[in-house]
């Protein structure tokens, strides 16, 4: 006892074995007057509060504040970040979307309050607290178990240490013992601090290197996470490849087999150039026409060389990247002597059916910008015309002396369907060269068309024509009929209208002549 | 007094009038310390280490094809044009669902004051916790990149200068199951406290005693702690109640925001809600009724307990089979072609028999239990359960995949085959899940003494009035 004197005392406590003369203690003993006292209990007792006078809690304040403090960051930070500072459609919602902030002003709302309510509890209970005197004694520990201990603190008024313990044990309490501070070491285990400081240190390694890489520069990607997707398997061409014996990466063509597609050994027919005439007059062109063509093939793409030698004789090579207003619509101009000798005849035989599918492909891909007649204003042109205005060109009307077929023959427009001109794009890679050779059939069908009289039908069409003719004729007339009965009877309405209000006036007149009276 | 709790009464008997005692035999707040206390404090039994060392192997196995798919990339699942969700969604709803009777069990049976919660109550949050981690990781390895799943976070990156698109539901759905996971831990954490200071009160051993102290911080039952405390509880609990409803709804929008035809309904958050919450309570019942056996806690977790279980897990499979009917009767009366083909495609395409192993698990099994011996038979209840979970799995995966492969371009239609790190994964989900279960069993206070000794104390009260 003698060193617990140099030891402050911190009060007493009494233990109970049941519930009912622990209450009944309690109520005893804030009779009395006292006010710093506690209760320990396993559990929470029921109507303690009331025997011990404590007072209710503030700790549902302090959630609600948290919580609404959730609502407003939540909805702020939302606002913030997909309103305001980085605002993109998605979903056709708008950027401002209260309906799509809920789930997660909600989630927020409940997560804060619940921080408030539960780290409120640990502050407002002093907690986390490791050391505390009361738990010196061992027989305390059955405060968890199944013992009550009503506690009386030396801070108390009232408090005094002999009459305190006397009064504990008049009100039931079997085991009074007194509450002085605690004297085992204050120190922890040195090993609890070095598992702490070697795990810390650890840690700290991932995050300085993470740290460095950050704020340095290289010329290398630090890491290879996906390595086949940095360095990809598939070879690009011109690599060798140890999979094949002759080190080659790209493959030819397995020897007598022709891909789908690819069956063009009819020059002629691929090219509108006639190759006999051109071998002969110029073997050196022709030959290396072939072999650009040979190449075209074995890489697969449709614009390649042949493309540039074959508009070498016809067009400047770059005439399509030009600005368009330096380059006006002048199809029929040549500006160069044309040598080539192209194929003066459509090789496919000319049938309805051939016709047919001319007409389709043509009102499919030529129409929208040649139109329907050819005349060269399809809804491309009328549209670009309405919002490009001045900087827009025509398409060519293919109605024009220098398109029809003594001056621009049928294998050098086969030639421009495939290959462009000026601003038109190729269409080898649409429209088949079959139907390519159909559209230059049509396109001669059309042209002959614009500029047919009857007497160039067939004769048994005539009749059905100028049935039709004297139909149209005849619509026509009516219509014009009508609108001249129309307006004649607009005209009667109104002289008659004018000659009513005349009257209306001179009535008026009268009247007024006769009320002076 | 002499009438303290009979022995060996029949508690499943309901009589009128009178409630089947929560706390069986003679119990004392001592023996209900001891008898929770010995778990953790005798060496491991034979049947726990087996159990730890399986799940502890499939758990492993789950981490090594986690790092395996991590390595080589999501090419390792089954996930194929047009089924991107697969089995990794799939999963992550399973488990979600199944994290939902815990809180469930604490926060609302609190709030109506349903008494009989308390000896369930730690184990099912513990389970709820657990199973939310599993759930976490199907969506977190799911993102591709895993390591950089952090661009979830609205956090201002110097790399990326954007933020997340909180109009979306998949980023709600991260605020949801994180807000559930960390609400949960702490509504759990909180509840062990004072548990966590009995052990901390009862170690002989030093390091032990400092472990517990430190998790138990300083917990000494004062009164006015324990004021302050059962109000952080209650407003938990009345906090984590709205959050359980609304955790699950979340979910659903994943799907139902969405317009592939049998996700695009209105009827997903309710019966995604009572789905999560009967395959909640099977798995509840699935792990407490072997832990009762093993860990000899028959007096605490009586067949009261179980009976009550079986009841609302009666009633939320009722309303799972309503909510089936209302989808096919949407998809007729709404006659949106499209849906009408989703729901018959589910019910006779290709994955019938998964629609119809749902059906009889789900629908047909839990009326099982409107016979009384089915509810009070423990082994009858757990093979009852485990039939539930199986068909809340099929559940999901006729959801997720049957809608997924089969939606409005016919030419994109496709077949979804799982790979065996499908299945690993979803086998080693288990394992971890387990592993932590039963980590959590041999070292944390499985039943909240603190309750129970309340509860006990409220019936020594009440027949101490009776006379």
């Amino acid at each position: 006892m003698t060193d617990k004197q140099d030891k402050k005392l911190h009060g007493t406590y009494a233990e109970f074995d049941a519930v009912d003369t622990l209450l009944a203690a309690c109520a005893r003993v804030r009779d009395a007057g006292y006010t710093k006292t506690d209760a320990f209990t396993p559990f929470p007792v029921h109507g303690i509060d009331k025997a011990l006078g404590i007072k209710p809690t503030r700790l549902p304040w302090i959630a609600l504040i948290c919580g609404a403090t959730g609502t407003c960051i939540a909805v702020a930070m939302q606002v913030w970040m997909n309103t305001i500072n980085y605002p993109y459609i998605i979903s056709g919602k708008p950027f401002f979307s209260m309906p799509a902030f809920i789930p997660v002003s909600f989630e927020l709302t409940i997560l804060l309050a619940s921080f408030g309510a539960f780290f409120g509890m640990l502050v407002l209970n002093g907690l986390p607290k490791f050391s505390n005197p009361i738990f010196t004694d061992p027989r305390f520990d059955r405060a968890t178990d199944d013992k009550f201990f009503l506690y009386i603190d030396a801070a108390d008024d009232r408090y005094d240490r002999a009459g305190v313990t006397k009064f504990l044990e008049e009100l039931g309490g079997g085991y009074t013992q007194d509450v002085y501070d605690d004297d085992s070491s204050t120190s922890s285990p040195k090993a609890i601090w070095v598992v702490l400081g070697s795990v810390i240190f650890l840690s700290m390694i991932p995050l300085l290197l993470v740290a460095r890489m950050r704020v340095t520069t290289s010329s290398q990607p630090r890491f290879h996470v996906f390595f086949d997707m940095d360095f990809s398997p598939a070879k690009d061409a011109q690599m060798t490849s140890s999979l094949f014996a002759d080190g080659r990466a790209m493959r030819t063509d397995v020897p007598g087999t022709v891909a789908i597609g690819q069956f063009d050994e009819d020059l002629d027919f691929y090219t509108g150039i006639d190759f006999d005439a051109l071998t002969r007059r110029e073997p050196v062109r022709a030959a290396h026409l072939v072999r650009a063509i040979a190449d075209e093939e074995s890489d697969d793409a449709e614009t390649a060389a042949t493309d540039e030698s074959i508009e070498t004789a016809d067009e400047p090579t770059d005439a399509a990247a030009e600005p368009e207003a330096a380059e006006p619509e002048v199809t029929g101009a040549p500006e160069v002597e044309d040598d080539t000798p192209w194929l003066e005849k459509n090789p496919l035989p000319i049938t309805m059916a051939v016709l047919e599918r001319g007409r389709m492909q043509f009102d499919i891909y030529c129409a929208t910008c040649h139109g329907n007649n050819g005349r060269g204003a399809g809804l491309v042109h009328r549209r670009a015309q309405r919002i490009l205005a001045g900087a827009w060109v025509q398409p060519s009307s293919l109605h024009q002396d220098t398109l029809y077929a003594d001056v621009y023959p049928d294998g050098k427009m086969f030639s421009t369907i495939s290959n462009g001109i000026r601003k038109m794009a190729g269409y080898s890679s649409q429209i088949n060269a079959r139907d390519r050779w159909a559209v230059v059939a049509y396109v001669r069908a059309l042209q002959a068309s614009q500029n047919a009289t009857l007497d160039d039908l067939p004769v048994d069409k005539r009749d059905e024509i100028r049935k039709l003719q004297a139909e149209v004729k005849q619509r026509l007339e009516e219509q014009a009929e009508a609108e001249r009965l129309k307006a004649e009877q607009a005209a009667a309405e109104k002289a008659e209208a004018e000659a009513e209000a005349e009257a209306e006036a001179a009535n008026g007149e009268a009247q007024a002549a006769e009320s002076s009276d | 007094m002499s009438l303290a709790i009979p022995q060996g009464l029949d508690n499943t008997v309901e009589r009128p009038g009178e409630r089947a005692p929560l706390v069986l035999g003679d119990s004392t707040y001592h023996t209900i310390t001891e008898s929770v206390s010995q778990i953790a404090e005798r060496p491991p039994s034979a049947a726990w280490l087996i159990g730890f060392l399986i799940s502890a192997t499939l758990a492993s196995w789950f981490g090594i094809c986690i790092a395996y798919l991590i390595y080589t990339g999501v090419g390792v699942w089954g996930n194929m044009n047009p089924v991107f969700w697969g089995w990794p969604i799939v999963n992550f709803v399973f488990w979600v669902g199944i994290g939902h009777a815990g809180t469930l069990i604490s926060a609302i049976l609190y709030l109506f004051r349903q008494d009989w919660r308390t000896s369930i109550n730690r184990a099912a949050e513990a389970m709820t916790i657990f199973a939310v981690i599993c759930a976490g990781t199907f969506p977190g390895i799911h993102v591709g990149r895993a390591w950089l799943a952090f661009w979830l976070a609205p956090y201002p990156s110097l790399n990326l200068w954007m933020w997340p698109q909180f109009r979306s539901p998949l980023l709600w759905d991260v605020f949801a199951v994180s807000t559930y996971g960390t609400v949960s831990l702490l509504f759990w954490y909180m509840g062990m406290i004072p548990d966590l200071a009995t052990f901390r009160d009862r170690s002989r051993n030093k390091w032990r005693r400092m472990a517990y102290g430190i998790l138990a911080l300083g917990w000494s039952g004062s009164s006015r702690h324990w004021m302050r405390y059962e109000k952080a509880y209650a407003l938990l609990a009345a906090l984590a109640a709205p959050l359980v409803l609304s955790v699950h709804t979340i979910v659903s929008f994943d799907f139902a925001v969405s317009q592939v035809p049998g996700w695009h309904t209105t009827i997903f958050p309710p019966y995604f809600v009572a789905g999560a919450i009967f395959s909640g309570f099977a798995m509840v019942l699935t792990l407490m009724i072997p832990a009762r056996s093993i860990f000899s806690l028959e007096k605490l977790i009586t067949v009261r307990h179980l009976e009550n279980m079986c009841k609302i897990i009666l009633a939320t499979g009722t309303i799972v089979g309503l909510a089936y009917g209302t989808e096919f009767f949407i998809a007729w009366y709404g006659q949106v072609a499209e849906e009408k083909f989703a729901f018959i495609n589910r019910a006779l395409g290709p994955y019938w028999w998964a629609y119809w192993t749902m059906i009889t698990c789900n629908v047909i099994s839990p009326q099982l239990f409107w016979i009384k011996a089915n509810r009070t038979i423990p082994w009858r209840i757990v093979v009852i359960s485990i039939f539930v979970n199986i068909g809340m799995w099929f559940e999901r995966f006729v959801i997720v995949i049957t809608s997924l492969s089969r939606d409005y371009l016919p030419s994109a239609w496709g077949y979804f085959r799982p790979t065996w790190v499908d299945w690993s994964m979803l086998v080693g989900s288990f394992g971890l899940f387990f592993t932590l279960f039963l980590l959590f069993c041999r070292f944390m206070p499985v039943i909240n003494m603190a309750e129970v000794k309340a509860t006990l104390a409220g019936q020594l009260h009440h027949h101490h009035g009776d006379h």
